[in-house]
């Protein structure tokens, strides 16, 4: 495909604020409402493209669409402002307005010149002309164009609490908050975020995130949906953030783990990442379909999770806005192709090639430490294998399977030759001296040209920092996303993160330290800004739903320390599996743990993904069928009625109101405790107000009605303290609870 | 405004209520019109979509809710609705070639030597309708007398040869998962006219063949916000999940404590000057008054005995079908929208006399109770029922074949629907197969060719998205304009494809 892109040099002057942006504000309108006939997949030869300089100034017969030499006789002037035959036509769905009107109208009479969309030009590190925080100078240079500044920086327990929520997904250990509190000398927040980046918690929490962009469940997904032997996978995702593996690393290992030079036992786990997919072995399924069902999956999640593209468009037909041939796709595809396993599971718990490996995070630093003896362990370390649980991972065919370009996504229609594995040429070259396999691929993705993986992975970090990405548009970097609200930033920090080795504990670093992370939360009434896109005032958005659980635990004191294994199951209403499944799958009958493995974090839930544990579902988690990047954020009645009643709650609450009865000696330092916890603050006049007329009441109800309070405390597994008063406790335990459900717990603010 | 109607608009030049303005109000009494114009649809919660009950969203709407009565595992087009007489001729004889004509078979039947004409055993008898009469197996005894309401297409097809692909495609306009549910699509679309319960409900009717999963993702939101997702109504347990207060709380205790809560995220909203703790407090709100809503809409007690006569004593019953259709009639006079009822079994591989009987029983009365009561209620004009699967059965068998049990394996080039209510033509067939109800053919009974495909629509057939293009239509929504943005596309439920078909419209 013919693809030629004049590239101008983008002149970053404010003395030039009235020159056109082709790449910011001309190619989105063009995409948006032009390409849907002019663009890449045009098929009829006499149309115009204007994807294209080369297009757009093709002769049409003594015509041109843009004319470079006379723009002012560039046919496209003359149609954008026809009366009777406009462009766009007066039916088409998409139509100009004015003010794009006038902007494609300036931009052909300057030339009308092309450039690459931003996002596909390598990023660049603009020449400082700032001393200190490029964040700050960044965003405070547009605050000042704004005519406003900074917000105050928040007071200190706020910045405590949101710092260890944004990089832990829990609040601050009393004693760290204590300690961060009291230190008056310079530095105390810096020493704070070490604390926070060094905990164990930190690998948990940010674990997270990639688990939702590479769809991990614990079940195959399609038809019976059986289990899956995949979670060594989950913890070796969660020592590798705690270890600050650099993030190029990262992604090497698991595209392409197995094809390192004698790969180690984590290399080798790391490339379950390959083996991701939902598949199926449903009766009748034809297994050349599900080959490539499963490597669309494979190619697209990819697009969402690297590329920050939907690459879904091209599986069918040369994409509409993007420059993506159908044909790339296809290249693409090739380098999934070969793994070795079948293209069904068989229903199986291991399925394809599998490796044993240790059975949680506390297995891999035994065995890490044992293999440290040499010989002097090698007894130890023979039997310690033992107890290894299957994973499954990528491995490569001896024979490459042949892969084809599938006409219209057909599996049973390929077209022409046999395709050699290829990337996208509109992202750079593939490296001259890498292989053509995954490794070769992974090589590309993190080679220091290329434009989009740096820029996909900051967006991200910062979207989980700040509550919204640079872009908001995460899964979609292409012509139809958002422009970043400041791409001298992002490019920056994608620059930065490759100049210091990928590494993630100094790039979150960067950002909590900022003054823009440091600001007060709260609304400014003289800035209009309704969704922060000025970064005017600090970060706020509600947790997400393993965070709102894990709040909840660790404060009432019930968190179970341990780490990884097998996906844990907390109560879960009755039922809810039988309802959907086959007789014949083995995840029909949702049996909840009966100890500590109760009260893991929620990172370890088990994952089954056609129906994950309500309380996960109920607050905006992906299924993980598919890969996301961005979870909605909303609020239903549904919720309340969760968080209000779900045995677990209650649970919770009942242990947390023991551990203030316990703990503190009157009812004004038992709420203060409470707060202190979830809030890292106490309580104001009009909290304590209500916390405490509540108290009153139910105290006063209770104590009428031992019946219902015994009730209320018999709810959970967990042990109770009877020798507590009981209408004392059940009264803590109902305030416990709403305070767990109040803004005031649920979000990071 | 529905959040469709939102979505796109630019919400960054809404002006921010003042701290002032937002907090000198008592938190309940802000308007939802006005919470819509400050919150962005993530924030939104349950959209309000009266302006579309009355207008549509895009033009009149015949219907104002819909009632899918979801047959999951394929029924047999052959034994229940489309009469072949002539294949008792053929009985055990290979299909023609020509007849299958190149369809691909699945796993499960490929590897038969030979593929016999497996004739229905089940009588069938002609009912009269608007029409020239409707042939009803004597398997539904009860759906034949309400012949007169029906509308039975016999040409709908699909692609997808497999029950997950299948339902995932008819169910989300994908066979691959990932994309947001037609139910979904419908709540992002149609809002709620009801502020006491949720607008997109789900139920699980009780079935004694189990033999396929039903998935989250069916009733799921997908890419939109989980918002949209369905809510179960469910008849073990608490109905909807979390409903019920935990033992020892009383309905006065909840009310203290939601008092204190919307305390605290008022000082909290305050502290912040977020105008969206004050949204928050409504979903609490909102949840309270489900707390009495739901219990209300689940006591049947209060139901005459003739109701029972019209669904059936099963509809005692709590989970079956009847009680669902019953509960869906109940939901359908409480201004619900979307409803929708899954019945898992009728996946006949080798014990079609076995299975289909049960699976009859299990639906017949109750979904002829629910047409005949919507009609006396005056409530079918402006509701749109849907029964059926997401394919047809094979006219040869799978396996043993007798005459008095067989199995047929699935079959994806037509199989029969039916629609009443919401604006739908009543007491109508629509649609030919040919003489073995594989292929669809023309008027004549011809096998149509070339095979009639998504691309293009061919008169006379119904493509499953043009099926969920008709639905959307009769609720008042153009298919091609009810998008959503998505990695820089705006998705359709219909893709690409669908074409409304106005034929079967009154």
């Amino acid at each position: 495909m013919e693809r030629v892109w004049f590239l101008v040099a983008v002149v970053a002057c404010s003395g030039q604020a009235l020159a056109v942006d082709f790449s910011r504000e001309i190619l989105p309108i063009l995409s948006n409402k032009c390409f849907v006939c002019h663009g890449p997949d045009t098929k009829k030869k006499d149309l115009v493209r204007l994807d294209s300089f080369a297009g757009a100034t093709r002769d049409l017969g003594g015509y041109a669409a843009i004319n470079p030499k006379q723009p002012g006789e560039s046919e496209i002037l003359a149609r954008l402002h026809d009366t009777e035959e406009p462009m766009p036509p007066k039916d088409a769905e998409k139509q100009l307005t004015a003010a794009e009107r006038e902007l494609l109208t300036q931009w052909v009479k300057e030339g009308g010149k092309y450039a690459k969309h931003w996002a596909f030009v390598p990023p660049k590190k603009h020449r400082p002309d700032w001393t200190g925080n490029a964040i700050d100078a960044l965003i405070g240079r547009q605050l000042k164009a704004k005519g406003t500044d900074f917000a105050p920086v928040a007071d200190k327990p706020t910045l405590a609490r949101r710092a260890a929520l944004v990089l832990t997904g829990l609040p601050p250990e009393p004693a760290l908050l204590k300690q961060f509190l009291a230190d008056k000398q310079p530095g105390a927040y810096e020493r704070l975020v070490d604390a926070l980046l060094a905990s164990p918690h930190y690998g948990e929490h940010q674990a997270r995130y990639w688990l939702d962009a590479v769809r991990y469940g614990d079940t195959h997904g399609l038809h019976l949906d059986n289990k899956r032997a995949i979670y060594p996978y989950r913890d070796w995702v969660v020592r590798a953030f705690n270890r600050n593996q650099p993030l190029d690393q990262f992604l090497i290992w698991q595209l392409a783990g197995d094809m390192l030079p004698e790969p180690t036992l984590e290399q080798q786990v790391a490339t379950g990442f390959v083996r991701m997919n939902p598949t199926t072995a449903e009766g009748g399924a034809i297994p050349a379909e599900f080959q490539a069902k499963n490597n669309f999956d494979r190619v697209e999640t990819v697009g969402t999770a690297l590329l920050g593209m939907s690459l879904v468009c091209a599986r069918c037909h040369t994409h509409k806005y993007d420059p993506i041939p159908q044909v790339e796709y296809y290249q693409m595809m090739a380098f999934f192709n070969s793994t070795a396993e079948p293209s069904m599971d068989g229903n199986r718990y291991e399925y394809g090639p599998t490796v044993k490996a240790p059975a949680d995070v506390a297995a891999w630093a035994r065995w890490e430490a044992l293999k440290k003896k040499g010989e002097a362990g090698a007894k130890e370390l023979a039997e310690f294998q033992k107890t290894f649980k299957p994973t499954l991972v990528a491995k490569e065919l001896p024979k490459p399977r042949e892969t084809k370009l599938l006409e219209r996504g057909e599996y049973n229609l390929p077209k022409g030759e046999p395709l050699q594995p290829g990337v996208f040429a509109v992202m750079g070259e593939f490296p001259k001296d890498a292989p053509r396999n995954r490794l070769g691929l992974a090589q590309w993705l993190t080679a220091r040209g290329h434009p989009l993986v740096s820029r996909v992975l900051v967006n991200r970090i910062w979207q989980r920092t700040f509550g919204e990405g640079l872009v908001r548009t995460p899964a979609d970097f292409g012509l139809q996303g958002e422009q970043p609200t400041h791409p001298v930033l992002l490019d920056w920090l994608a620059v930065d993160l490759q100049d210091h080795d990928w590494n993630l504990k100094a790039m979150l670093k960067q950002m909590v330290m900022s003054r823009t992370f440091q600001q007060s939360s709260a609304r400014r009434a003289q800035v209009n800004d309704p969704e922060n896109r000025l970064w005017a005032r600090g970060p706020s958005f509600r947790l997400d739903a393993e965070s709102l659980r894990d709040v909840a635990l660790w404060s009432s004191g019930l968190l179970e320390s341990a780490m990884g294994g097998e996906g844990v199951k907390p109560y879960q209403p009755a039922g809810l599996w039988k309802a959907l499944m086959h007789p014949g799958s083995n995840t029909k009958n949702y049996v909840a743990d009966k100890d500590a493995r109760q009260y893991r974090r929620s990172l370890y839930v088990y994952w089954k993904r056609t129906s994950p544990h309500p309380m996960m579902t109920l607050f905006d988690a992906p299924n993980r069928e598919s890969s996301c990047v961005r979870r909605s954020r909303t609020s239903t009645p549904t919720q309340s009625l969760a968080l209000l009643n779900e045995r677990q709650r209650v649970e919770m609450g009942r242990q947390f109101g023991q551990r203030l009865l316990q703990n503190a000696k009157d009812d004004a330092e038992r709420l203060n405790l409470l707060f202190e916890l979830v809030a890292s603050r106490a309580p104001n006049a009009a909290e304590r107000a209500a916390c405490m007329g509540l108290f009153n009441n139910l105290k006063a109800r209770y104590a009428a009605n031992e019946k219902d309070a015994q009730a209320f405390l018999s709810v959970g597994d967990s042990p109770r303290d009877e020798k507590l008063n009981a209408a004392e406790h059940a009264a803590w335990a109902q305030v416990v609870i709403t305070v767990l459900a109040s803004d005031i717990a649920m979000w990071v603010y | 405004m529905n959040e469709a109607m939102m979505n796109g608009f630019s919400r960054e030049s809404q002006l921010m209520m003042t701290r002032r303005q937002l907090f000198s109000r008592s938190a309940l009494g802000l308007g939802t019109a006005a919470m819509a114009g400050l919150m962005g649809p993530e924030m939104f919660g349950a959209a309000k979509g009266k302006a579309a009950l009355n207008g549509g969203l895009h033009h009149v709407a015949k219907a104002k809710r819909v009632i899918y009565l979801f047959m999951s595992g394929g029924p047999s087009h052959l034994d229940l609705w489309d009469y072949k007489p002539k294949m008792q001729a053929m009985y055990g004889k290979d299909l023609p070639k020509e007849v299958r004509d190149g369809q691909r078979i699945t796993g499960m039947t490929s590897r038969q030597k030979t593929l016999p004409v497996c004739p229905t055993k089940y009588k069938f008898t002609k009912h009269e309708n608007n029409a020239n009469g409707l042939w009803v197996s004597e398997l539904l005894p009860h759906t034949a007398t309400v012949a007169k309401e029906l509308c039975v297409v016999h040409t709908v097809f699909t692609e997808a040869i497999n029950h997950d692909p299948a339902i995932t495609y008819i169910q989300s306009g994908s066979q691959i998962p990932g994309r947001p549910s037609l139910g979904a699509w419908l709540s992002y679309g149609l809002g709620s006219a009801n502020e006491n319960l949720p607008n997109y409900i789900v139920m699980h009717a009780r079935t004694k063949h189990a033999e396929q999963s039903l998935f989250g993702r069916l009733w799921g939101s997908g890419f939109m916000p989980s918002r949209h997702q369905g809510v179960l109504l469910r008849s073990e347990g608490d109905p909807v999940l979390y409903l019920n207060n935990p033992a020892g709380v009383t309905r006065e205790d909840r009310r203290a404590q939601l008092d204190a809560l919307a305390a605290l995220n008022r000082a909290q909203g305050e502290r912040l000057s977020d105008p969206g703790a004050l949204e928050r407090i409504q979903q609490h709100e909102m949840a309270y008054r489900m707390q009495s809503s739901v219990p209300e809409l689940m006591d049947l007690s209060k139901e005459p005995d003739s109701t029972f006569k019209l669904y059936g004593e099963d509809a005692r019953t709590p989970g079956t079908f009847a009680a669902c259709c019953l509960n869906a009639r109940r939901l359908a006079e409480r201004g619900v929208r979307n409803i929708q009822i899954f019945h898992r079994g009728w996946d006949a591989h080798g014990n079609l006399a076995g299975e289909h009987g049960n699976q009859c029983k299990d639906i017949d009365q109750g979904s002829a109770g629910l047409i005949q009561d919507l009609r006396q209620r005056g409530l079918l004009d402006d509701t749109l029922v849907v029964w059926g699967g997401e394919f047809g059965r094979t006219p040869y068998c799978q396996g043993r074949l007798g005459k008095d049990n067989y199995g047929r394996d699935h079959h994806p080039r037509c199989f029969s629907i039916w629609m009443a209510g919401g604006g739908i033509k009543p007491g109508i067939t629509y649609g030919r197969t040919d003489d073995y109800g594989y292929n669809i053919a023309d008027a004549d009974g011809n096998q149509l060719k070339p095979q009639p495909d998504k691309h293009k629509w061919t008169p006379g057939t119904m493509h499953i998205h043009d099926l969920n293009a008709t639905i959307l239509h009769q609720l008042g929504i153009d298919h091609r304009r009810l998008t959503y943005r998505y990695q820089g596309r705006d998705f359709r439920l219909t893709d690409v494809h669908g074409h409304v078909v106005k034929d079967i419209i009154a």
